[in-house]
């Protein structure tokens, strides 16, 4: 054996896991080599003093709480995405988007032909501004429609079609703020603490999310929203934090972010 | 797993009770950050969830789960780029040390031992949870890093040399 084949089997020789006669060759081999000798007792004493350190506890009860609430939240989006599959009726009879692509054709189409119809000039026409204005407030309408969808699939579309609206009105802020309160489901809340964020320079908003928290049944929503007040930082935070950490009717998890917000932001 | 895959969620509970420990062990040794580590765990069983589909029979369970750790660890750095290995305290390695001096001593040997591993590159200090934390052997690791079991142990025997040299860096003071 060489002093070159010790390193690859180190691993097995630590570990214990070397065949016999793999470990009789090693013996033989450090009986000899004052070098190899070292470097073996140099590396078992590291390894034995990794193997002394405790290994982490967690807050496995806690843990527990904050999964089952996601595994329910997911069994009630799947069960309801089943009902919505069971129920077929034309698309666009129940689809928005199909409703709302067939508008968005007809609008490319006319500004088409408005373009290039004989005689036209290219010219600004207030027409198209009027059909954008048109367009957007369409949209708009069908992210509403979506947020009041019995599905939790198309409520989940319509809070991601929030965050695709260039101007949002007062209406889908509104709404986002009332489907954070009221949905039923966990996984739409949560998305929509997320859609919220762009708005979050919005006084209104992080006053209304603070106000919503205490409401939240679910502690994972209210995680999302404890870093949503963190990330839009204004200039509450700090006090709202505080409150929340010594909020002894909270979640301990809940109130265990609030705490290492705090310490987080350096407040 | 295979019941999940067939559809039968509510066996997530017992994955979970099985396999969380050693997820946040995983999780909390490469983060430094138990708040963090709570969270990936999460993040972790909810991918499964999602992909259940793409676990397969023929491999070990622990390899894909690992798999999937390692993936939503490297998520977590991404998303807070620049964010490195950020270590809360010592108490989690050397809170069970009482009083007399020569335990002392081992607490301060153990916190010496934590920012030596701090130091490791993430690959280095990966290797050596992997093994000398979830005892897993070098062909395991090897499933779950994508490279022959040979490599591993040439891999491990060079991060441990590195840890070797980090400890004895770190002043005894510490």
């Amino acid at each position: 054996m060489q002093c070159t084949d010790l390193g690859p089997q180190m691993l097995e020789y630590l570990a214990g896991t070397l065949p016999d006669d793999r470990l009789a060759e090693i013996r033989a081999h450090l009986a000899e080599c004052a070098a190899c000798r070292d470097e073996v007792d140099a590396s078992a004493e590291i390894w034995h003093e990794l193997g002394a350190t405790p290994a982490p506890r967690p807050e496995s009860q806690r843990m527990r709480a904050r999964f089952d609430a996601a595994l329910q939240g997911y069994l009630d989006g799947q069960a309801e995405s089943r009902v919505l599959t069971a129920v077929r009726r034309p698309a666009w009879q129940w689809q928005p988007w199909v409703q709302f692509a067939g508008a968005a054709a007809l609008l490319v189409v006319g500004i088409g032909l408005g373009r290039y119809a004989p005689g036209s000039t290219p010219q600004p026409n207030p027409d198209i501004a009027l059909l954008r204005e048109e367009l957007r407030e369409t949209r708009q309408m069908v992210t509403l429609s979506l947020l009041q969808q019995q599905s939790a699939s198309e409520r989940l579309k319509g809070v991601t079609t929030s965050g695709q609206l260039d101007q949002p009105g007062t209406e889908v802020v509104t709404a986002l703020l009332d489907t954070l309160r009221r949905d039923p489901n966990v996984n739409v809340r949560l998305a929509t603490v997320d859609a919220l964020r762009r708005f979050g320079s919005r006084e209104v908003v992080r006053k209304s999310v603070v106000d919503a928290l205490p409401e939240q049944e679910s502690p994972l929503v209210q995680i999302a929203m404890v870093d949503f007040i963190l990330e839009t930082a204004g200039p509450e935070a700090k006090a709202v934090l505080q409150r929340l950490a010594e909020d002894i009717m909270l979640n301990q998890a809940v109130r265990a972010r609030a705490a290492r917000g705090l310490q987080q932001v350096g407040l | 797993m295979r019941a999940v895959r067939e559809g039968d969620l509510t066996r997530m509970g017992v994955l979970f009770e099985r396999h969380h420990r050693p997820l946040f062990d995983f999780l909390y040794r490469m983060t430094g950050d138990r708040g963090a580590a709570e969270d990936l765990v999460q993040d972790v069983f909810v991918r499964m969830l999602r992909y259940r589909s793409t676990y397969r029979d023929e491999g070990r369970f622990e390899t894909w789960m690992f798999r999937i750790a390692r993936n939503v660890r490297a998520d977590h750095f991404r998303k807070h780029s620049g964010a490195t290995y950020v270590p809360e305290d010592d108490m989690d390695w050397a809170s069970d040390a009482p009083g007399p001096a020569h335990l002392l001593e081992r607490a301060r040997d153990m916190a010496r031992l934590k920012r030596a591993l701090e130091t490791l590159r993430d690959d280095r200090r990966e290797l050596i949870v992997m093994v000398r934390y979830q005892g897993m052997t070098h062909e395991q690791v090897g499933a779950v890093l994508g490279v022959d079991g040979g490599t591993v142990k040439v891999r491990f025997h060079r991060a441990l040399k590195e840890l070797r040299d980090a400890f004895a860096r770190v002043p005894e003071g510490e």
